[in-house]
């Protein structure tokens, strides 16, 4: 019977569909015993094209088109890519690779999820810093006129009260810092860097392995 | 979605946005949605870069996202494959809007391509810098942009929502229907302003409004083309005229993307309009020939339906596309195995089962080569075999079966479909390898052509120029001209093909019930 299995769509055929189909003997096409090669030879050659205006427009265009992408910014080259691309470019070649470069990209953030934008998290990281070190600072600073004023009075008074004294003005700064210091903290719990709720992603492959270890037999 | 069309996707991208977007998109495409940490992980390229290709890819509206369904905080981005293949349309378009919209137009066009969406000022802003029509105003920019926006050419993007937070990981948006062609406020002075650099683009009133392409449209200008152009070939100027009026009637009531049939359009209606807005009186005089004309004609671009209104007509897409389709199917068969097997072709197809032997009877063509046409066809999957088997036959000998060839409409037009990604595909990486055999050369002449275009400026004597000039020996010239040739050849082919391909898409989705990413706005 025809169509042995399920070979009905594998495009040959069988003898009898063949003989069926009326290809009997020397008209049996060659059995491929080989794979065609990667270029067979045209049978018949291709007419040429007329171009017309509109396409010729249309070719122009496109050409310039390819071309300025491919100078824009949003033809992103691979840092590893170019490493060894400059490898071989003389110094000439690579100014005119920065000049090509110079046109920035332009992305509408907002509209875009929050994880792409990777200029804004080191903003942020940028401007944290400087106003931690400045708090410090003046920190610092009060700290020493505090000491110098400790240094002036101790100098005067009675050595007892000096621990007193002392410990009192520890205080006093710490409260201080205590003070200026919430928002830092709060800044610091801002950072996106620390929060993790936003990646904690679980993917349920946990779920279910106390029973897996119940197989193993119990524990003694 | 086949695997050629995964290739082609593949080779446009790396020409228009490199290796890196390359990879990216080549992981979108053989999955639904991914994560930003899955792409990272499969492409082998840092964090930042794929971010950076994701963002390209959004921004040229290739790449969609939307918050994962377990995990708000988190997108996930999918391909939109369908799009990919209008990058190498580009073209096409802005030369339909030159020819509508002159030149303005053009560059209002462009604009929106390069930067994939954006607001109407800027879109001007740019327009007005750039200046290649020096001598067109602000004015005149905002009217084209304007009409643009009205005849449906370009579409508002989703507007964004902006939360009471402030910004959320996974941005929302807002479709609305009803604004998708309003058109924005533009302030002429504020664009006065900006360029003297006395304000700048935030302080524009529709800075919350972003602008695309509407591909569609566009798509539906190049369908209608594809008919009237079909039309004025086979029955004349006035016929086609005769047509473009009862399209635009039928638009009124139609979605433009309606699949099978349009809704009924009256004869008194087309030839109201007719007289209200032609004064072709040839066509006025023999309205009711031509309409028939176009009826009874095999194309089948006209349907009558019924009496009321002096005649009711459909517009019917899928014969028409099916028939139109069918040339173009046959017209490859000619070229590629000869009259003789587009002659089987047909016969075939008008016979819709055909047994071998009546086949040779049919086509009046010796056996033996209607044998071997025959089956050089089956073998390229142009026409398809079905076997009716005959009950019984019993355990002795074989069963008595017939072997009909037939069409499979569907699945002919898909290989061939499949054949022109391929081809393209395969146009594509040639024109590459041509382009970067011969970097030098073509470098080269470059910088000549730089290099002799300043000395003229500079005024220096021809004789001088004329031997920096032939530092470009007549052996170079020759290979440059043959390799000039040789991708101008290609490139031609390429547009060429994308015709065939528009058209057999047209086919799938007016013949099909195939999901084919056509949707009356996107």
């Amino acid at each position: 019977m025809a169509g042995r299995g399920r070979g009905g769509k594998t495009g040959s055929l069988t003898a009898e569909q063949m003989q069926a189909l009326g290809c009997v003997g020397k008209d049996m096409p060659q059995v491929q015993s080989a794979p065609p090669p990667t270029f067979p030879p045209v049978l018949n050659k291709p007419i040429t094209l007329e171009t017309t205006t509109a396409q010729s427009y249309q070719l122009l265009w496109k050409e310039d088109f390819l071309n300025r992408m491919r100078d824009s910014p949003y033809y992103i080259i691979s840092a590893s890519q170019e490493k060894k691309k400059t490898d071989v470019k003389d110094w000439r070649e690579k100014a005119i690779q920065r000049l090509k470069h110079r046109a920035q990209a332009e992305f509408n953030y907002k509209a875009m999820p929050r994880e792409l934008n990777s200029t804004s998290r080191k903003r942020t990281a940028a401007e944290l810093r400087p106003k931690q070190v400045a708090k410090k600072n003046k920190n610092i600073e009060d700290r020493l006129k505090q000491l110098e004023q400790k240094e002036l009075k101790s100098g005067a008074g009675a050595g007892g009260d000096n621990d007193n004294d002392e410990a009192k003005q520890e205080s006093d700064s710490e409260r201080e810092d205590e003070q200026e210091d919430p928002e830092a903290a709060l800044d610091d719990e801002m950072d996106e860097e620390n929060d993790y709720a936003n990646d904690y992603f679980d993917n349920g492959e946990a779920y279910n392995e106390e029973d897996d270890n119940m197989d193993d037999g119990p524990v003694y | 979605m086949s695997a050629d069309y995964a290739d082609l996707c593949s080779a446009i991208l790396e020409q228009c946005f490199g290796k890196v977007v390359q990879s990216v998109a080549d992981c979108l495409f053989s999955a639904t949605t991914r994560t930003l940490s899955q792409i990272v992980s499969s492409t082998n390229f840092s964090r930042k870069e794929v971010g950076l290709a994701l963002s390209v890819l959004i921004k040229f509206r290739l790449v969609n996202f939307e918050p994962s369904k377990s995990n708000a905080y988190l997108p996930e981005y999918s391909l939109r494959r369908e799009d990919v293949i209008c990058l190498l349309r580009y073209s096409r378009y802005i030369h339909l809007v030159q020819s509508k919209y002159g030149n303005v137009g053009a560059s209002i066009a462009e604009e929106l391509l390069n930067s994939g969406s954006d607001t109407a000022t800027s879109i001007l802003l740019k327009c007005l810098s750039n200046g290649e029509n020096k001598s067109e105003t602000a004015e005149s920019y905002k009217n084209i942009l304007l009409k643009m926006i009205a005849d449906h050419y370009i579409i508002k993007s989703p507007e964004l929502i902006t939360s009471e937070e402030g910004d959320d990981l996974v941005p929302r948006f807002l479709t609305n229907e009803c604004d998708f062609f309003v058109p924005p406020i533009i302030d002429l002075q504020l664009l006065a302003k900006i360029q003297k650099g006395e304000s700048t683009l935030s302080n524009a009133q529709d800075s919350a409004m972003v602008w695309h392409l509407n591909y569609d449209r566009f798509h539906q200008e190049f369908r209608d083309d594809i008919m009237k152009i079909a039309i004025e070939r086979k029955l004349g100027e006035n016929a086609a005229e005769c047509f473009r009026f009862i399209l635009n009637i039928m638009y009124n009531t139609t979605d433009p993307w309606q699949r099978r049939v349009s809704n009924q359009v009256t004869y008194v209606e087309i030839k109201q309009t007719i007289e209200r807005k032609s004064n072709n009186l040839d066509l006025l005089k023999h309205l009711d020939q031509y309409i028939a004309l176009i009826t009874d004609d095999s194309l089948g671009f006209l349907r009558k339906v019924g009496d009321m209104g002096g005649g009711q007509y459909v517009v019917d897409m899928e014969s028409s596309f099916e028939s139109l389709a069918f040339a173009c199917v046959e017209s490859v068969i000619t070229e590629r195995f000869g009259s003789k097997a587009a002659r089987i072709f047909r016969v075939i197809r008008f016979k819709k089962f055909i047994e071998q032997e009546d086949l040779q009877k049919e086509a009046m063509i010796p056996a033996k080569e209607a044998k071997s046409l025959a089956y050089n066809l089956f073998q390229e999957q142009f026409i398809h075999v079905k076997v009716i088997k005959k009950a019984g036959g019993g355990g002795s000998g074989p069963a008595k079966a017939f072997y009909l060839f037939q069409i499979k409409t569907k699945d002919t037009v898909r290989m061939l479909l499949d054949v022109c990604y391929k081809a393209l595909y395969n146009i594509i990486r040639r024109s590459n390898f041509e382009k970067s055999e011969h970097k030098g050369l073509i470098e080269k002449s470059q910088r000549l052509d730089s290099i002799v275009e300043t000395m003229k400026e500079r005024g220096e004597s021809e004789d001088y120029i004329a031997e920096i000039v032939e530092t470009f020996t007549p052996p170079e010239c020759e290979i440059l001209n043959k390799v000039k040739h040789r991708i101008k050849t290609l490139s031609k082919a390429e547009l060429t093909l994308d015709d065939t391909i528009f058209l057999l898409q047209m086919y799938q989705h007016h013949c099909t019930t195939l999901p084919t990413g056509i949707q009356k706005f996107k």
